[in-house]
């Protein structure tokens, strides 16, 4: 960090984001000043030279990785299903293992087949988090807005807080919360602690809403904090979560088109604008937070 | 539909593995001759030797060491090195494949087996780092050294115990802030219920204890030492401690044999317990005033 520059080591991007390899969107984040990154399996099973060459192209980026995206429709299975999503589980927490990711990060589940039984929810929830002990990993388990029973951030608190294992948290994504428009106030009833993960984006339409609006904006339209209509409330977001303490990571998960057919560099810029002015003028950080100092694990 | 559970509402049994004890603790090792001879020291006997690997057994009293130096069923990376690592730890259950199944249901990892013929199939799970938990509820009349152990002619199969030496139990190692994860793990796959800060075992100052179901022994979990900034995580269980009614006289009997006790900084030998000088690059144990 120079004087020229703005303290940005709250945010990182998620390879989803940019198109291309591995290894050029770890070099086009690291270029634009990033120190972080959220990684999403794909681009770690489809490198080219295999997983085993994709950590080493993750750890010789000297980014540190904030996490490890994603475990879909996980819970609420039974029999053949569950057992089967376990497998899928365990193979997912060795590769975040093998990547030194901190957390692996679980969506609620879409799947028709699932229980909306809150109480078999927690129990798979709880399950997974004790597979993820020996390894060191932290369970992040956010709220997709079309999730069939989880889908906004204060039920999946909810359950979060029924699964009660130390290991699972709460993953924030802001634009399931915008998507849903849940009432912010909720977020104060979550412990700070028990947040860990906060994704942030934006999006062009002050609504959505259908549920097949959601999905494909999610999917095609998101855009960095500080580029769509709802600037002004992710700011209150991330202020309001600075306010209650929350001192953890925030990640861009920022799906869009257009992004992935323009240069890496010219992505990151913009994603660098975004940090900047979270960093700078909503968040105020001149300096690095003391007790911030993170050493690789 | 289990209507009469549902009805009462009947809480799970506080020991629900049915949770006896240790069976036997693992090392593995390059050098089984070296290790051998420290337990040797320290009172352990060779009772036996396994029928298809390099694998002895020690004994003294009930309390049963394996050395491992077998390096053909080991993964990559997790060759025996020369330092002896705790690789196992077998816990005597009521039943086990109930035991096995019940942790795997709460979220265990299954440790793929892998046994020759006319050996024993010993379900286990894993553990902390490379570690393994095995399931055994066989430990009376015909136990699993009968079967996949060939005993030593002429020697005592069961040499008595030293100074009345028992297991205490288990110290891991674990990274930062991963006292509360730990302490669920053990919680919820075996029933272990931690102890109040205030009551303590041993000379160590440092750590939290966990209690077995069964009340027989104990795991204690220590973290690093703070602001240290090798931060690399790696855990593991780091050695085993063995519980004695009389330390004093346990430390006496142990030095006449060759035992060095770490006497510097605040450890020092006492009434409450003594951790032995470590030997083959770190291989230490710790004696605890228990019961």
């Amino acid at each position: 960090m120079t004087q020229a520059t703005g303290f940005i080591d709250d945010f990182g991007m998620d390879t989803i984001t940019l198109a291309g390899e591995l290894s050029a969107k770890l070099a086009a984040m690291r270029e634009a000043g990033f120190s972080q990154v959220m990684l999403k399996a794909n681009d770690i099973v489809g490198h080219p030279g295999g997983v085993a060459a994709a950590v080493q192209v993750v750890r010789a980026s000297g980014l540190r990785v904030t996490g490890f995206q994603v475990l879909r429709d996980f819970e609420g299975l039974t029999g053949h299903l569950h057992d089967y999503k376990v497998d899928i589980a365990k193979g997912m927490l060795e590769m975040a293992h093998a990547l030194v990711a901190p957390l692996l990060l679980v969506c609620s589940s879409t799947s028709q087949h699932a229980s909306s039984d809150l109480e078999a929810i927690a129990r798979d929830l709880r399950k997974l988090a004790m597979l993820a002990v020996p390894l060191g990993i932290r369970i992040a388990y956010e709220g997709l807005s079309w999730g069939r029973t989880i889908n906004e951030f204060t039920t999946a608190w909810q359950v979060v807080q029924r699964a009660d294992a130390p290991n699972l948290g709460l993953g924030f994504d802001s634009y399931h919360a915008l998507a849903t428009k849940t009432a912010l106030d909720g977020i104060e009833l979550v412990d700070p602690k028990k947040i860990f993960l906060v994704q942030l984006a934006d999006f062009m339409w002050q609504e959505t809403r259908t549920v097949e609006e959601r999905i494909s904006t999610a999917r095609t339209f998101r855009v960095f904090p500080g580029e769509g209509v709802h600037s002004a409330t992710v700011a209150e977001l991330v202020q309001r979560l600075d306010a209650m303490g929350y001192r953890g990571d925030y990640s861009f998960e920022v799906f869009n088109d257009d992004y992935q057919q323009l240069p890496l560099p010219l992505v990151a810029a913009r994603a660098r604008r975004s940090a900047e002015w979270l960093g700078e003028q909503v968040l105020r950080r001149a300096v690095p937070l003391p007790g911030r100092l993170r050493l690789r694990r | 539909m289990p209507l009469t559970v549902d009805r009462e509402a009947i809480a799970e049994l506080p020991n629900p593995l049915g949770l006896a004890g240790i069976e036997f603790v693992e090392y593995a090792t390059s050098r089984p001759q070296a290790l051998g001879q420290v337990l040797e020291t320290i009172g352990f006997r060779p009772v036996a030797r396994h029928r298809s690997r390099e694998v002895l057994l020690y004994r003294q009293g009930a309390m049963n060491i394996v050395i491992n130096a077998h390096d053909g069923a080991r993964p990559r990376g997790a060759q025996p090195s020369e330092t002896p690592v705790i690789t196992a730890v077998g816990l005597r259950v009521r039943d086990a494949a109930t035991a096995y199944r019940r942790a795997l249901d709460r979220g265990a990892w299954a440790v793929p087996v892998q046994v020759e013929v006319m050996e024993l199939h010993i379900p286990a799970i894993h553990g902390v780092g490379a570690s393994r938990l095995y399931f055994i509820d066989r430990a009376d009349a015909f136990s699993i050294w009968d079967v996949d152990f060939v005993p030593i002619p002429t020697v005592d199969k069961h040499p008595p115990a030293l100074v009345g030496l028992h297991w205490f139990g288990l110290v891991q190692y674990i990274g930062n802030d991963r006292m509360e994860d730990w302490c669920e793990f053990y919680r919820e796959l075996f029933g272990f219920e931690r102890l109040a800060d205030t009551q303590r075992f041993g000379i160590l100052p440092k750590g939290r204890i966990l209690r077995s179901p069964c009340g027989s022994f104990y795991w204690q979990l220590i973290e690093p030492e703070p602001g240290q900034l090798d931060v690399e995580g790696e855990e593991s269980l780091q050695r085993i401690g063995l519980g004695t009614p009389d330390v004093p006289a346990a430390v006496a009997a142990l030095r006449a044999r060759g035992v060095a006790f770490v006497e510097a900084g605040e450890l020092h030998t006492g009434a409450r317990g003594a951790l032995t000088v470590a030997q083959l690059g770190g291989l230490m144990f710790e004696l605890v005033k228990y019961p």
